[in-house]
């Protein structure tokens, strides 16, 4: 199996905090893996330490091969990682269509993109001109997930895409992050287990700032007594 | 293609009404105003002495003051960053016109090479904490630059070049641009340099680098994950400040008898801060706009109110962010004059001085 991320055994510090104290994530190329665990465990933090947003002490993060600790956070995104981070951040005072260009790494990449997007989000287009600030949670979600989509980010990282959001709207953003997985692997960092049991192949447990379990999500989905231990959730 | 011309031409005059009207006025102030006093457009032309020449000079400081607003609007509206410095800028293209013309005797443009190379060092020079430090504390490291620059020229080591803490006095300016004499041909060329200024602020906004520079402002961490480098974007918007700035100070020292020390001191950014907020933080046309209330009203309070200006000036300004917080161009776009919430936050404030 080809991986294209593979984060072993780092440790992160926030001030003084310990956070991460041992993290292994190994992301196989083109797959969707979730980051499960409690409020509090570590798993936005790990997203923060593979993109260097909160670099690790120790330990090693290798995309594509290549080393990434160490390297300044832009430009790690800049070897095509994606992220998408919670509360739907967005550009409030940019309109959507500015909010999806300020995401170009190369001259042109939103006109290459520009159909594919709108087809996965057609609410978007209806809403181009408008700015940021006139947008429901769940057009700003769509536009967040979208912005990582214009540049040729073969890894996204998203960071709770359905907290807050209505049902049908978390139905439109599994659909779509289904449909945008066939063309970039997914790390998703998801507190709704159906939701990340739907949609994901494989799963790292994070507890208490470590990684505890990890496999297939088929056979996490069967272990009851695993989901109940860690999850919490029946 | 002339088809095409055409049709966007109505277009083009409808979008920009407004700006387009308040040029054709400031191009026709000085005749108007002659008009009014008696003058032929002839004895305008002139530059024949009376109210026109009055208005036109008042209207130079109102450009200058102008430029130095969207110099700051740039950076602490646009980009996001406040700094404490930014009477600095504007005093070294001052000062070292002055110097230049006064000392060494240089002619205009090596003067304005000068000074604009001076423009980049002084960006640099910012541009070095910019990693380390963001929000007060940069603030305060370039209010600790801009205080050395101050001392520096208040010095009496300085004394010889920059007239110490009596000004620099006493420059030629060269005859063909020169105030007392060609003042309609100044007021001219500052209005086209605040016109050009202007499309290439608002051309700036509109480019990617400008967008980000936005982006920078409500969220750099965001920024930064798209795969920006923000300093190179903030050190751009510290620069473009940065020439403005000294551009405004240029024109400070051909058209004022005096480079004060004022114009360096922290009071000098205030001021900047102040035309910004009054016309709104951000919009550019509030830098403008801002420029005009804040001269007009210091100097209609200081003629008719003398030295209670200053009080009544700053009444006025709590005023203005109490209840027009957006400035004036920003709550006109909003439509959001906020008199209900403006009495709310004073009474809100006096009742917390009460106790």
């Amino acid at each position: 199996m080809e991986y294209i991320l593979d984060v072993q055994n780092i440790h992160t510090f926030i001030g003084q905090y310990h956070i991460l104290q041992g993290v292994d994530v190994r992301v196989p190329k083109g797959s969707i893996v979730a980051l499960l665990g409690r409020n509090g465990a570590g798993k936005t933090t790990t997203l923060k330490s593979i993109l260097g947003l909160t670099p690790p002490r120790e330990g090693r993060v290798t995309y594509e091969g290549r080393d990434v600790q160490g390297m300044r956070s832009f430009d790690i995104a800049a070897l095509g990682i994606g992220f998408v981070p919670e509360h739907r951040a967005i550009f409030r005072d940019l309109t959507v269509e500015e909010n999806l260009k300020i995401a170009e790494r190369v001259k042109g990449d939103y006109l290459r993109k520009r159909d594919f997007i709108y087809e996965l989000f057609p609410d978007l287009k209806r809403l181009i001109a408008l700015p940021g600030t006139s947008l429901s949670g769940g057009q700003q979600q769509m536009l967040a997930i979208a912005r990582a989509l214009v540049a040729d980010n073969r890894l996204l990282l998203i960071d709770e895409p359905s907290e807050g959001l209505a049902p049908v709207i978390i139905e439109h953003m599994m659909s779509a992050i289904r449909q945008l997985s066939k063309e970039s692997t997914v790390i998703l960092v998801e507190q709704n287990f159906l939701v990340a049991s739907q949609l994901a192949e494989y799963y790292v447990i994070i507890e208490e700032g470590r990684s505890v379990k990890s496999g297939a999500m088929k056979e996490l989905v069967n272990d009851k007594a695993a989901i109940h231990r860690y999850l919490g959730a029946a | 293609m002339t088809q095409t011309t055409h049709s966007r031409l109505p277009g083009f005059f409808t979008k920009n009404r407004t700006a387009l009207i308040t040029l054709l006025v400031l191009v026709l102030l000085p005749f108007i105003v002659g008009l009014f006093d008696g003058a032929s457009p002839a004895t305008v032309f002139v530059n024949g002495s009376g109210q026109s020449k009055f208005i036109q000079g008042l209207a130079i400081e109102i450009f200058i003051l102008a430029l130095y607003a969207l110099s700051f609007d740039v950076i602490f509206g646009i980009t996001g960053m406040l700094s404490f410095g930014h009477s600095m800028f504007y005093a070294v293209g001052a000062y070292l016109t002055g110097i230049a013309l006064k000392s060494f005797q240089l002619d205009l443009l090596p003067t304005f090479g000068l000074v604009m190379l001076a423009a980049v060092v002084q960006a640099l020079l910012f541009g070095i904490v910019l990693p380390r430090v963001k929000g007060i504390t940069f603030a305060l490291v370039t209010l600790g630059m801009a205080s050395v620059f101050h001392i520096v020229v208040m010095s009496s080591e300085a004394g010889p070049y920059t007239g110490a803490d009596v000004g620099l006095q006493g420059m030629v300016v060269p005859a063909f641009i020169s105030p007392a004499n060609e003042r309609l041909r100044f007021y001219f060329a500052a209005l086209i340099i605040l016109v050009l200024v202007y499309l290439l602020y608002k051309r700036f906004i509109t480019s990617p680098t400008g967008r980000v520079c936005i982006a920078i402002r409500e969220n750099e961490g965001r920024a930064r994950m798209l795969g920006y480098n923000t300093f190179t974007f903030k050190l751009t918007a510290l620069m473009l400040s940065s020439f403005t700035a000294a551009l405004a100070g240029f024109m400070h020292a051909l058209y004022q008898p005096i480079v004060s020390p004022n114009v360096a001191s922290m009071g000098f950014t205030v001021t900047a801060l102040l035309i910004v907020l009054i016309g709104g933080v951000g919009t550019l046309e509030g830098a403008l706009v801002g420029a005009l209330v804040y001269r007009l009203l210091d100097f209609g309070l200081r003629r008719y109110i003398g030295e209670s200006a200053s009080f009544i000036n700053g009444a006025i300004y709590v005023a203005f962010v109490l209840f027009v917080p957006y400035g004036i161009v920003g709550t006109w776009r909003m439509k959001s004059l906020q008199i209900k919430q403006g009495w709310e936050r004073l009474t809100g404030m006096l009742v917390k001085s009460a106790k």
